[in-house]
């Protein structure tokens, strides 16, 4: 946002000519192109787009560079968008499919915060009207960014701006090690820290006694605040261990992903208007995605379908796998599994337990997606063992092939052989299905002697967290860790279509019969009615406040 | 490459632009790349590399990287993608 310099002052002077009107609408529409383009060769009914050709060599173009200055697109690699820029002194050409910019007079990809701004608009806005809710056939509720009021504008002309980069070490407060990675992760989910820094569960408002939703604004504020030395998390702690005592079994176990669960559950439970079902509070709506199982009659092949909703997701380590990756665990998850005879019975068939088998898919993918690898194997006769086995995960992952939706064509094509595997023709922008990594715990040591650190991203930089002491690493060294839980937050959010708040329907219906109280009330008195009681003080305080209580109720479910 | 073999190259590059298999490839290349680690390790490398460069240039980093980037990628993969690539000629080529 704002703040942010050019690296091109070329740029910047054509921007503050005619405030870009020069090149903008070329920029948009090159963009807004791509992601059309993108979806129509990718869409079921595949549709043919002849492609551009380029203006030196004349080859179809499958990555246009596209000269903001005229009409004409161009191949990088042979080096022909650069040839035009010399032949004409068009300086600028857009990278159609990363929208980047080259500046022929910097002779480099240039950034421009406005124009990278503009970029993420157009493709967001040409994305929303590419594809339709599946069941009610509207189209995506549009993004529309922020914009300031005057009273805004104001407050922030006013306001001192902290530097806030979140990068706080945390006390040891005894063997708490498996707490702090937890509460790091936690502190460094974007949508979490929106949500906190955003005041919308304010500790002071907070009329519960023990409230862990209050624990994590106070851990925000904290962990945001300008103080770089560590902190302790004795606040937290001791909230824990009341709550601990009547349910939290994660507490006593020590493990991080049990801490996870338990925390995240707390968090759910103490936020106002938190529901059992369907629930809308920050945790999950955060976390909150939806497994589905499919139990499948071989002989008759009636299937059952079940929906689960789910926090996580845990993958098995135990057994051969292909490969070490993360999308091999996400494969044998997905793979259809042989149900034993006494396991099921076909409801539909005549009689016995056929062959049956089972398989699982997602059907709705969070916007924040966290992954534990059970390394910590429970077994029967003897003490638990500990998988080292390392996992290789990446920085971005495609969830598609993971999907109930995209499952399901996948089951048309082959299975095994080149390219097997990769799905192409699926609903809606790739986008949507794109995940970042921006949070690793690992556990180091035996099962019981051990410790927990973590590594966590701010914007493009990496840092390892190991109690109180915070240092800068890089993307390498995040994925060389062993890791025992990574969290991955979606590219692009999808937002639900619009619905005017409750309280606002409240407030109006409200209104309404205020001014039916009225009418009522100046017919009477023209009907000449004697001593009327004076008139009442009606709507003013009293609506007003029961609005602002609404409201704050429903902010806090956001 | 000889004129008629050019010609044809045009051609076929044309056709697989325009029905997306050229898209298609693409993204089988892109999610083995990614498997296999050769996608993080570019990044990383031309991260780590253009904090030090000055003055950073992304042809630099490009001539710096290019020739251990093809190299480094696994046998495996470039097997698979010569293999979905013949698959796709020989449907345009029958």
């Amino acid at each position: 946002m704002s703040g942010e310099s050019s690296s091109c002052p070329h740029i910047q002077a054509e921007l503050s000519e005619n405030f870009g009107e020069a090149i903008y609408p070329r920029f948009k529409q090159v963009v807004t192109w791509n992601v059309h383009r993108s979806a129509a060769v990718r869409a079921p009914k595949r549709r043919r787009i002849s492609p551009p050709r380029c203006g030196v060599c004349d080859l179809a173009l499958s990555r246009p560079f596209a000269c903001l200055h005229c009409d004409a697109a161009f191949c990088w690699e042979h080096g022909h968008a650069i040839t035009h820029s010399k032949q004409t002194n068009h300086t600028f050409c857009v990278d159609a499919k990363s929208g980047r910019l080259y500046c022929s007079q910097c002779d480099d990809f240039i950034y421009d915060p406005t124009l990278d701004e503009l970029y993420t608009r157009t493709v967001v806005s040409a994305e929303e009207k590419e594809t339709r809710f599946q069941e009610s056939k509207n189209l995506r509720e549009p993004f529309k960014p922020w914009s300031p009021t005057d009273k805004d504008t104001s407050a922030l002309e006013n306001a001192n701006l902290p530097p806030c980069q979140s990068r706080r070490g945390l006390v040891n407060l005894g063997q708490t090690c498996f707490l702090n990675v937890v509460l790091q992760c936690l502190v460094h989910n974007p949508l979490l820290r929106n949500y906190f820094l955003g005041d919308k569960h304010n500790w002071r408002n907070c009329k519960l006694d023990t409230c862990t939703c209050c624990e994590m604004d106070k851990l925000f504020t904290e962990v945001y605040s300008d103080d770089p030395a560590p902190y302790g998390p004795t606040s937290f702690l001791h909230t824990l261990w009341k709550v601990a005592s009547s349910e939290l079994s994660g507490y006593a176990q020590q493990d991080a992903h049990e801490f996870f669960i338990a925390t995240l559950n707390q968090i759910h439970s103490t936020c106002r208007g938190s529901t059992n079902v369907s629930c809308n509070c920050v945790i999950h709506s955060t976390f909150a995605g939806q497994l589905q199982s499919d139990v499948k009659c071989e002989r008759c092949g009636n299937t059952t379908s079940t929906i689960d909703p789910t926090l996580d997701i845990s993958l098995e380590l135990k057994g051969n796998l292909p490969e070490n990756t993360l999308a091999a665990c996400l494969r044998r998850y997905t793979q259809p599994e042989r149900l034993g005879p006494k396991e099921y019975s076909c409801s539909k068939c005549a009689k016995g337990s056929p062959e049956a088998s089972k398989r699982l898919s997602i059907r709705k993918l969070p916007p924040v997606l966290s992954i534990q690898f059970k390394r910590f194997e429970q077994r029967t006769n003897d003490k638990s063992r500990k998988i080292d086995t390392p996992v290789r995960f990446p920085s971005s992952i495609n969830m598609a092939p993971y999907t109930t939706l995209v499952m399901k064509e996948m089951e048309k094509e082959n299975a095994s052989g080149p390219g097997a595997g990769v799905p192409f023709s699926y609903l809606g922008p790739e986008a949507l299905y794109e995940y970042d990594l921006f949070a690793v715990i690992n556990h180091e040591g035996q099962m019981d002697n051990g410790h927990y650190i973590n590594y966590a991203r701010f914007q493009d930089e990496w840092y390892r967290f190991d109690d109180d002491k915070v240092t800068h690493t890089s993307l390498s060294a995040v994925l060389a860790s062993n890791a025992y839980m990574c969290f991955y937050v979606k590219r692009h959010l999808d937002y639900k279509p619009y619905q005017t708040p409750t309280y606002v329907l409240m407030r109006e219906k409200e209104e309404q019969k205020e001014r039916e109280r009225e009418l009522k009330e100046r017919e009477r008195e023209a009907k000449g009615g004697g001593s009327m009681a004076s008139p009442r003080i009606v709507g003013g305080g009293g609506s007003e406040n029961k609005d602002m209580e609404i409201e704050d109720e429903i902010w806090a479910t956001v | 490459m000889a004129p008629d073999t050019q010609a044809l190259y045009a051609q076929i590059r044309h056709r697989l632009i325009e029905t997306g298999e050229w898209d298609q490839i693409r993204g089988v290349l892109v999610t083995r790349l990614n498997e296999s680690g050769w996608l993080d390790e570019l990044k990383n490398r031309g991260k780590e590399r253009g904090r030090d460069m000055d003055p950073t240039t992304f042809q630099a980093i490009y001539d710096e990287l290019r020739p251990s980037a093809s190299s480094s990628m696994s046998p495996a993969v470039k097997k698979e993608i010569n293999a979905v690539i013949k698959q796709h000629l020989d449907r345009h080529l029958l």
